[in-house]
């Protein structure tokens, strides 16, 4: 059906369409589920990682709030990629760690060499890897979002707080429909800049080898030649990485009209300027 | 044994620091050789942003958008593979192909688009809020328009935007970290990133090597912030005298990051 459609197209216009979408091309078009995947993924997880921050950061109890602190902290020192390379190695080892003691010997986990025993090794499958890339880009970015929440929560006027417990609402009721309502108001600015960032670092995911976007228009752009067909195309990569380029300044501006859209319902009512 | 373990730890992470410190002196270079063309760059962009000449203005709104809203990691591949594909046609026939592919050349080059997109902004927003009466009395006393620019826009707008701006730089610094995993590495140029991911896939010790690599990172971020946190106390000296003498500290908040 497509194809007939396409050698249509091409049989009319003289535009060679069916080279765009062949099956490598759909492969590719298809790779954009882990880009949004990741996105939505890591922003939820970012977004709950945040709210624990930012309650870590408020929390009574100092060792909490230290924590909360080093937490949101260390995003402002150190680069994300760095992170983002870190945490599943370190979660794959961490397990290879506690298999090592059912598996191995002590001679052999005493010996200090990576993994102790064949045994103890964890083998990850492509989804695995991909869903603690969603995590590490959870944990970085909910570091961000802590900050922002954070903010956000002392930027609610307390003049409203000290209202509300003047009509006699309970400190539960407060918190939740006077202190948070309004805290997403002053934390949307910021949380949408977070989500530009994470969407942004979605296009990292390739360095933990998943077969994202980016991995494919390097495949696809590469010279390409067959033995029965010649060369086919020379090195095509810079058209390929225009398109992403284009791809994700699309998203940008669709995040964007959302974001936009969101905090005028969120301030709605509210004497916030824009 | 226990003695042994520690001493042994702290031998490797000794031996870390120095086969990093190199690898570090690596991203420094990024950062330094973008930051004194991104800035005039980024001031300038901004400028065209605030023009009143609709093509001018139009062109730095549609750069600034460009650069921020797509991530670096793409601009390098697309830059890199753009110059690649006019090699054979241009950089060869002119015999610069070694400098232009160059990684040293090309970060840097990408580093600054980029950094002077994001510093654009923050100058611009400075730019809107200068104040409005100080512009009106230079005009009262008579200035003409380069002196309004030179005595009251230009200090406004420098104060005003710098403690974004150190922000800025500190994380122009930190994604200096991804110029070795687009372009290509050459003999032993390698910088932090590259090094921490050579010595991990050795002895698969991911704690030690990530965590030397992140406290250099740390390091000189810290280093980057209190540079700017002292030019910024000279640019605001004057305006200490009020409050016995308590100025705005500055404070990392990261907001601006690619």
């Amino acid at each position: 059906m497509l194809e007939t459609i396409l050698q249509a197209i091409t049989a009319t216009t003289g535009l060679d369409l069916t080279y765009i979408f062949n099956g490598k091309h759909l492969a590719w078009y298809a790779s954009v589920r882990y880009t949004i995947f990741a996105a939505f993924f890591g922003a939820a997880l970012a977004l709950c990682f945040g709210v624990i921050g930012a309650a870590a950061k408020r929390s009574g109890f100092a060792p909490l709030r230290w924590f909360g602190n080093l937490y949101t902290t260390m995003v402002r020192g150190i680069p994300d990629v760095l992170f983002f390379l870190f945490f599943p190695l370190a979660f794959e080892q961490l397990i290879e760690y506690l298999f090592s003691f059912s598996q191995c010997t002590a001679a052999e986990r005493a010996g200090g060499g990576w993994p102790p025993c064949t045994a103890a090794q964890w083998y990850l499958s492509t989804t695995e890897y991909f869903l603690m890339a969603c995590v590490s880009l959870g944990i970085v970015y909910g570091a961000f979002a802590a900050n922002v929440i954070h903010g956000a929560m002392g930027a609610v006027p307390r003049q409203q707080l000290e209202a509300a417990r003047a009509f006699g609402f309970s400190s539960r009721q407060i918190f939740w429909r006077f202190h948070v309502r309004q805290m997403w108001a002053y934390a949307l600015p910021g949380l949408s800049n977070v989500w530009m960032l994470l969407l942004k670092a979605t296009s990292l995911l390739s360095l933990l080898q998943i077969a994202d976007i980016v991995q494919w228009a390097g495949k696809l752009g590469a010279a390409n030649y067959f033995p029965r067909a010649g060369l086919v195309h020379g090195d095509w990569r810079w058209k390929y990485y225009v398109v992403l380029f284009l791809f994700y300044i699309l998203l940008t501006l669709i995040s964007e009209k959302i974001f936009d859209y969101l905090q005028r319902r969120a301030s709605k009512g509210m004497a916030i300027e824009r | 044994m226990e003695n042994l373990l520690a001493s042994s730890a702290l031998v490797a992470f000794v031996t870390d620091l120095k086969l990093l410190w190199k690898p570090a002196l690596f991203n420094v270079y990024f950062a330094f050789a973008s930051i004194p063309v991104g800035f005039p760059l980024a001031i300038g962009l901004a400028l065209m942003k605030n023009s009143s000449s609709w093509p001018v203005s139009r062109f730095a709104r549609m750069f600034i958008y460009a650069f921020r809203g797509s991530p670096l990691f793409i601009q390098f591949f697309m830059f890199y593979s753009i110059m690649l594909a006019f090699n054979q046609s241009l950089w060869k026939p002119m015999g610069i192909d070694g400098v232009v592919l160059h990684p040293l050349f090309l970060g840097p080059l990408v580093l600054v688009l980029n950094t002077s997109a994001y510093g654009a902004e923050i100058f611009y927003g400075a730019l809107r809020s200068v104040p409005k009466g100080q512009l009106e009395a230079a005009r009262a006393v008579g200035m003409g328009r380069a002196n309004v620019f030179k005595s009251v826009t230009w200090p406004n707008m420098l104060r005003l935007a710098w403690p974004a701006y150190t922000n800025e730089v500190v994380f122009l610094f930190h994604s200096t970290a991804l110029v070795y995993f687009t372009l290509p590495v050459i003999n032993e140029q390698k910088d932090l990133m590259n090094k921490a991911g050579e010595l991990f896939e050795k002895d698969y010790n991911v704690f030690l090597h990530f965590s030397v690599a992140g406290l250099y990172f740390l390091l000189i971020s810290v280093v980057i912030f209190f540079v700017f946190d002292w030019i910024y106390s000279r640019m605001t000296k004057h305006l200490d005298t009020g409050s016995a003498g308590k100025r705005k500290k500055l404070k990392i908040r990261p907001q601006y990051v690619r």
